[in-house]
Order: C-alpha cells, then structure tokens, then sequence
C-alpha cells in the first residue's frame, strides 16, 4: 500500500500512509483507539475507498472496490466483528459465495462438507461441518472465520482485534494457528491492543497514531515498553492498589436462579455480595451464564426464584428505571447492543440515564446548553475522540464508543456499578486511565461488579474473585488467594483438591 | 347444505386463495431478505388494473396478463428504489404508494372510461379456464375444480418452486443469508441490495399474477379499489406461515375460505357484517397465533 490517505469530513483517519508486507511474515499494526487502522484495512479489503493512494500486490497495481475484488485478489479478512451467519452450519458458512454447485443452480452441500473437511485436515484446524454456527463458542466461531477466509484462497490475511472476545485458552490456540499459517506460506497483518501477542508471533510492528505511521520495526528490536511509549506518547506505571476500609453491604444476590431453555437453568442458586469500597471480579469463560446475571441486575430479565438487593432496596423482577433508581449503572458488555443507539448523536448518547437531572431537563423540556456541555465535559474527561458532538456515535471507532459509554456509567456517581468487559477493545493507554477511574470510585467507597473474561484485568482490579462455571459460582477468591492456575482450573470447569 | 352446494364453496375458495396465495409468496420472498414490503396491496391493485385497461383495448389474454404482471413489477421496482437505494421507512413507502396507486387507478379510470366504479364488458375476455372433464364421473369434484384458470393451478407450483429455491440454489441460500445479516453478505462479496431489490420486484410480479386473477379469473372486471386489502391480508398469511412458503399455501387456504365464507353468506347474514368476516379472520387469527407461540416460547422455561 503506498501513500494511503482517507479522510471523513475534517477527520483525516489516514494520512499518506505506506505499508509493505512481505510474503510469510506477520506484521502487527497497533496504536491507539481511533488511530486509523480498522479504516487502513476496511481500505485494502475493499470496504471503504481510499481518497488517494494505490495497492500493489506482487508488484502489480490492484484497484480494490469492493470485498469481491479483494477476494479475488487473495486478500481476506477476519473483522472485529464476526461476519457469520448463526443459522447456518459451519460449512455453509465456510464456503458461502464460493458454493460448490451441481448443475449450475444447486447448492451441492455434500461437497461442500467434503472440502471443509479436507480444508480442516490440510490446515490442522478441526471443526464439525454440520454444526450450526449459533451453537459454536466464540474461539470455535472464529475458527469458522478463519477457515472460511482459507477457504476463499486467501494468501493474505488480515485480523482485525482477533483475541478481543476470546478467552485466554483460546488466544494461546489462535497465535499457534496465526504461526501454522505462516509456516504455510500465508503472509498476515494482526490489528491488535495486546502488545503480549505482538511479542509472541509478529516479525515485525508498525505503530500508529491520530491517522500517522508512526514507526516500524523488526521485532527483535523492540520492547513492550518502547511499544507503549510510541503508541500513548507517554510511559506507563505500574498501579499499587491500596487496601482501603470497606463499608456496608450495597450488593447481595440471594439464590438467584434463572431457568433456560433446554431445561438446565442458565443460572443456577447464585449468591453474590458487595461492599462499599469493594471491587468484585466475576471470571469466567464467556457463555457460563455472566450475560444473564447482569441482565437480571439490571432487571432486563425476569428470574423465577431469589432476591436481588441494590443499596438496600429489593429490586427483584423490578423494571430497569426502578433498578437505577435505586443506585445501580451498568456498563453492558454488548456496547452495540446494549449500550448505545448507533444513529443517535454524542450528545443524546451521552445523557442517556442522566437525562432526568434538573440541570439537563425542567419540565420535560431539555436544556439544550446543559446538555452539550454535560456531554463535552464527559467525552473530555474520558478522552474520547469525536469530530462534532452532532455526529452519530457509529462513526466513532469501537474504542471510543466503549470510552464514551464507561464516561457516562461512570459518572452516574451511583452507589453500585456493574462494569461488564470495561475495557474491551480499547488501547493499553485506555485501560489504564479507566482501571484508574474504577479504583478511583472504590476508594469513594462504592461497589463495583465486574465482569470480564479478561484473567488480567480480574486479577488488577478486583478484591475479590468469583469464579463463574456453567451458571455457578465455583469458586470464591480473595486477592491474596487467588492465582491465575486456580483460577483458571474452576473457569474450565475443573475441581480444585484439598 | 348438499353436496353441490359445498363443492362450489370449495371452487369460490381455490378462487379467492390465489391472489392471496401469490401475494403472501411475494410478502415472504421479501421477508426473507429482510425486507418489510407494505406496498403489496397497491401491487395488487396495480396489475389488476393494468390487465383490465390493456384488456380493453386489445382482448387477448396473454398481452392483458403480461401489462398486469408488468405493472406490478414496476410499482415493487419504484418501492424497492426508494425502500432500498435511498433507505426510506418500510411503512411510509408502502403506504404511500398503496394510497397512489389506489388514486392513480381511480383517476386513469375516469380518463379512460369516462366514469368511474366498475369497469366491465367491452368484449374483455377472461383467463383461460382448464375444465378437468375426466373428472366428470363425480359430480363433486368436477364442480370442485370448474373453471379454474391455469394461474389457479401456477400459484401452488410457484409455493413449491420458492420452496426448492430456498432449499437448493446458491441462489436461494445468498437470499437467505441476505435476510439473516446484510453486512456479512456484503463482506463476502454478495451485493446484499442487489438480492433485496431482487426480492421486491419479483414480489411484484407474484402480485402481478395475482392481482391478473383476481380482475380476470372469473367474470372480467375492474372496480375502484378492487382489491380491498387483500394485500394485507396476504401479510398476515405470510407471517402465520412464518414465511415458510408450503405452510403459505396453507393460511392463504385458510384466508380464502373467510373470504369465500364472507360472500356465500350474504344470502343469510347481514352483509355489512360477512364483509367484515375475512378482516375480523385475520385479526383473530394472528392474535391466536401469536398467543401460541408466545406460549411455546414460554413453556420450556416454564417446566425447568
Ligand atoms: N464512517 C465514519 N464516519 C466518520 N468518521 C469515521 C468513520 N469511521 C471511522 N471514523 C473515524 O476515523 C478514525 C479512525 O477510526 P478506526 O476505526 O480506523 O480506528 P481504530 O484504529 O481501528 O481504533 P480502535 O482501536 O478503537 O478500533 C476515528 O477517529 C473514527 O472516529
Ligand atoms: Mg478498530
């Protein structure tokens, strides 16, 4: 790619950027959220277009419109969002726009199931073609991903944030697929906020920031620190957590039970409590019943048997206002889903939930001044990157929506807060300032509880671990007691001895 | 009640089931690719008059039926042009063009006609009727199946051939995945709106055949706003059928019979209320549905 430029509006995303890869070489591109790169690969996949700027692949110039011409040219993408179709099996996924046919018009899906099996065998990655992709855990979906973009004859492959939604046994088996993959001749470009994984596979690393290239370097020339600095601008300390008093009890769940549909419950006698001052990490591997528990926290759901008491009021079964009212916020795990209304402005995103306030509102009438300073002074603070708080929240970058959203949660200033996956998909220098803003909360003595399938961010935070397996706690932690090869064991449903 | 009697109940019914029939194939076809098509209504009307105007002027059936299956495709091509290319809201579009097309045929009708209500007569000739005279050695099915055009016959084929598409085409699988998530289509090269916009005009041809039957089928007629809602009510099949094009042919059955019912008892019941019957069909219907399969939904939570 040379001289890439790509500008939304006033916003250049990327300016004149220039990449080369080479073939059977992973290259990792990181840098800060909103940085450009999700852009610089939507522009080489076809799915946007560069202002100016020209791709040449063995040499050759490509003009790359659309994903089909990217295709063609044996370009492939595995995108931060999973483009699956759930209903469909796997193999119908792997070879959908390539369908092996049989008198022109007939979907052949006895071959299709052949050659993913045949494709499985040659690339050592094993799945079951007949399963549908709605019953297949995350890792295994972006399994389904990966072999699909195989499938289409992609030599080169790009992911976009792959191990963002996996769990860390899953992260460890998808590096071991990236290295196969060069091994068998693929060359590949890995977007990621894990500067860990960056040490572990690539050969070489290009550092981005506000749309610019700012470094490229070998590998073994590098450090996570330098890394870091490159990316943030700035180095960063480690957090020593104090130990603080804690207060009274702002959270317990009492025998939660939630039915599920094919006669297990999805949560199963569950009791939960915290304190002021308290941050009380849930680990678990994702699908173990996490979504649900919040869903009913936040009373999105209606359970069949225990209570929930927020600050001292019972909310079971309650309706959502009611469960805010009484001193709950809640950063949703899903911020797409959830957590925001794509087509609405930063402002209307970012009073969501404080929209009652006197200053914000008088008489059902908004204070339309109020309202966009509250929403300015928010994004500030939380330092999200926007072009015109006029501007519809989709065209944020993934990071920034998420940093937008804990802004808003955050400064509920509400006694209890449930952070589900906080940090997901946000830079290193992201996650630290919000780590600090969660401690920053604990010490003014409310209770966080938070969710995440991310073991570090755990294992940073919380006070206390509960170890969630199946819709059960399996397990329960202090911080001095809990190591990642415990915790770990009872993620994966094992047992711990004596 | 004898038997005779019924049999003709039965032919009114296959009667009445196929413009609902061709148009709830239409509405699912759409659905399945993510599409909310409101404007069947006015496809319908559209190509009910279309065949009558053109009719008119040239008695022959073939060139009537293809004007009528012609207008209905392009009142779904201008839907899908607005509904798809330029994104505006599924009911503003269809409720407009349905109010359009109603206007529009009312005042082309005055141009033409010089008056406007029933148009009829002229020498205008009607569809093509297959007479099964093997059947002749039972009274009852012989008067079954009288005079049903060959279009009577198509509407269940074209169910079966949806039906096949859905199952074993690439082609019926993209539209499929179309329905399922745009975005990922897109990503992997299937042009999603060009399937979606696909969808709506052959939706329209379907109402294209079925508005031709229904100003065509039996006595050749065209009346202001003929098809009175039949286009919605065709939705509510489809969405009985939850799409599926076989259980179509079913709640369009079910459908046709209420409409049927609703004439045969004029003679008896107050007509003001059997005209209603087939609208009330529909509302009691979906509702019964709906509670079911909220029902079902619920039961397994239930039991655990
Ligand atoms: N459709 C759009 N309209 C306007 N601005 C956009 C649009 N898409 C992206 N941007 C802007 O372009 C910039 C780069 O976005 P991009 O998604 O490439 O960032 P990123 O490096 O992938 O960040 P992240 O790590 O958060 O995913 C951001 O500031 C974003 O707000
Ligand atoms: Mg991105």
């Amino acid at each position: 790619m040379k001289h890439i430029t790509k500008a939304y509006g006033p916003l250049v995303a990327n300016d004149d950027i220039s990449l080369t890869l080479n073939k059977g070489e992973i290259l990792a591109v990181v840098g800060e959220n909103g940085a450009g790169k999700s852009t610089l690969m939507k522009i080489l996949y076809g799915l946007e277009s560069a202002d100016s700027g020209e791709i040449l692949i063995n040499g050759e110039v490509r003009r790359i419109r659309s994903p089909y011409d990217a295709i063609a040219c044996g370009i492939g993408m595995v995108q931060q969002h999973f483009m699956l179709f759930p209903p469909f099996t796997a193999a119908e996924n792997i070879v959908y726009g390539h369908e092996p046919k049989s008198r022109t018009v007939f979907f052949n899906r006895r071959e299709a199931v052949k050659s993913v099996k045949a494709l499985c065998t040659q690339y050592g990655m094993y799945i079951d073609p007949d399963v549908k992709v709605a019953d297949c855990p995350v890792g295994l979906q972006q399994r389904i991903e990966i072999l699909k973009v195989l499938y289409q004859g992609a030599d080169i492959i790009i992911f976009d944030e792959p191990s963002a939604v996996l769990t860390p046994q899953e992260v460890t088996e998808l590096l071991k697929t990236i290295k196969d993959l060069k091994r068998a001749g693929k060359s590949i470009i890995l977007i990621t906020h894990k500067l860990s994984e960056v040490m572990a596979v690539a050969d070489r690393v290009m550092v981005m920031r506000l749309g610019n290239l700012i470094k490229v370097m070998q590998r073994e020339e590098t450090s996570i620190e330098e890394m870091s600095f490159l990316m943030v601008g700035h180095t960063l300390k480690t957090r020593e957590i104090q130990k603080i008093q804690q207060g009274r009890q702002i959270l317990s769940v009492e025998h939660l039970t939630l039915a599920g549909t094919a006669g297990k419950p999805v949560i199963d006698d569950v009791n939960i409590n915290v304190r002021g001052g308290e941050i009380v990490g849930i680990a678990g591997v994702s699908g173990n019943g996490q979504s649900e528990l919040i869903q009913c926290l936040t009373g999105i759901r209606k359970f069949q048997s225990g209570r929930i008491i927020i600050n001292g009021t019972d909310v079971s079964n309650c309706p959502v206002q009611e469960n805010r009212d009484s001193g709950c916020a809640c950063i949703p795990e899903d911020r797409y889903f959830w957590g925001n209304a794509a087509e609405a402005t930063l402002v209307e995103n970012s009073i969501m939930s404080h929209y009652k306030k006197t200053h914000l509102m008088k008489h059902g009438i908004f204070n339309k001044k109020n309202t966009c300073t509250f929403a300015n002074d928010i994004m500030a603070e939380f330092d999200v990157r926007y072009t015109s708080d006029r501007q519809a929240i989709q065209e944020l970058s993934g990071g920034n929506v998420q940093k937008l959203i804990v802004a808003r949660e955050i400064m509920q200033h509400s006694p209890f807060l449930i952070a589900a996956e906080p940090t997901r998909g946000i830079d290193i220098g992201a996650i630290d300032f919000i780590h600090g803003k969660l401690l920053e909360k604990r010490e003014q003595g409310d209770a966080i509880l938070l969710i995440s399938s991310e073991l570090t961010e755990i294992f940073a935070l919380s006070d206390r671990i509960y170890v969630m397996y199946e819709g059960r706690i399996a397990g329960e932690f202090t911080r001095e007691e809990a190591t990642i090869d415990k915790v770990g064991l009872l993620m994966m449903g094992g047992a711990l001895d004596g | 009640m004898n038997n005779l009697y019924l049999a003709a109940v039965i032919n009114t019914t296959f009667r009445y089931t196929t413009p609902v029939l061709f148009a709830a194939l239409g509405s699912l076809f759409c659905t399945k690719a993510a599409v909310f098509n409101v404007a069947l209504e006015g496809q319908l009307l559209a190509a009910s008059f279309v065949a009558i105007v053109a009719n008119y002027y040239t008695n022959n059936v073939l060139i009537s039926l293809l004007a009528g299956v012609a207008a209905g495709a392009f009142v779904a091509w201008i839907v899908a042009i607005f509904q798809i290319k330029w994104k505006v809201r599924d009911m503003v579009v269809g409720t407009a063009m349905n109010l359009l097309v109603q206007s529009v045929t009312a005042f082309l009708m005055q141009i033409i006609y010089g008056s406007r209500g029933t148009v009829q007569g002229f020498g205008m000739v009607a569809l093509t009727k297959i007479n099964l005279s093997f059947l002749k050695f039972s009274p009852f099915l012989y008067r079954m199946f009288e005079d049903l055009s060959t279009i009577d016959y198509l509407g269940y084929i074209v169910a079966v051939l949806i039906f096949i598409y859905f199952k074993k085409t690439v082609s019926g699988f993209h539209h499929l995945s179309v329905g399922i998530s745009g975005t990922a289509a897109d990503s992997l090269g299937v042009k999603s709106q060009r399937i979606q916009i696909r969808a709506v005009v052959i939706s329209g041809i379907l109402c294209g055949f079925g508005g031709v039957v229904h100003a065509m089928g039996n006595v050749t007629v065209f009346a202001e706003n003929m098809t009175s809602g039949r286009g919605f009510i065709a939705m509510g099949a489809a969405s009985m059928a939850q799409s599926h094009p076989l259980v179509a042919i079913g709640s369009s059955l079910f459908f046709g019979t209420m409409l049927s019912l609703s004439k045969t008892l004029q003679g008896y019941i107050n007509s003001y209320f059997t005209e209603a019957i087939p609208y009330l069909c529909t509302v009691l219907a979906i509702t019964v549905y709906g509670v079911i399969v909220t029902m079902q939904k619920r039961k397994p939570a239930m039991k655990a």
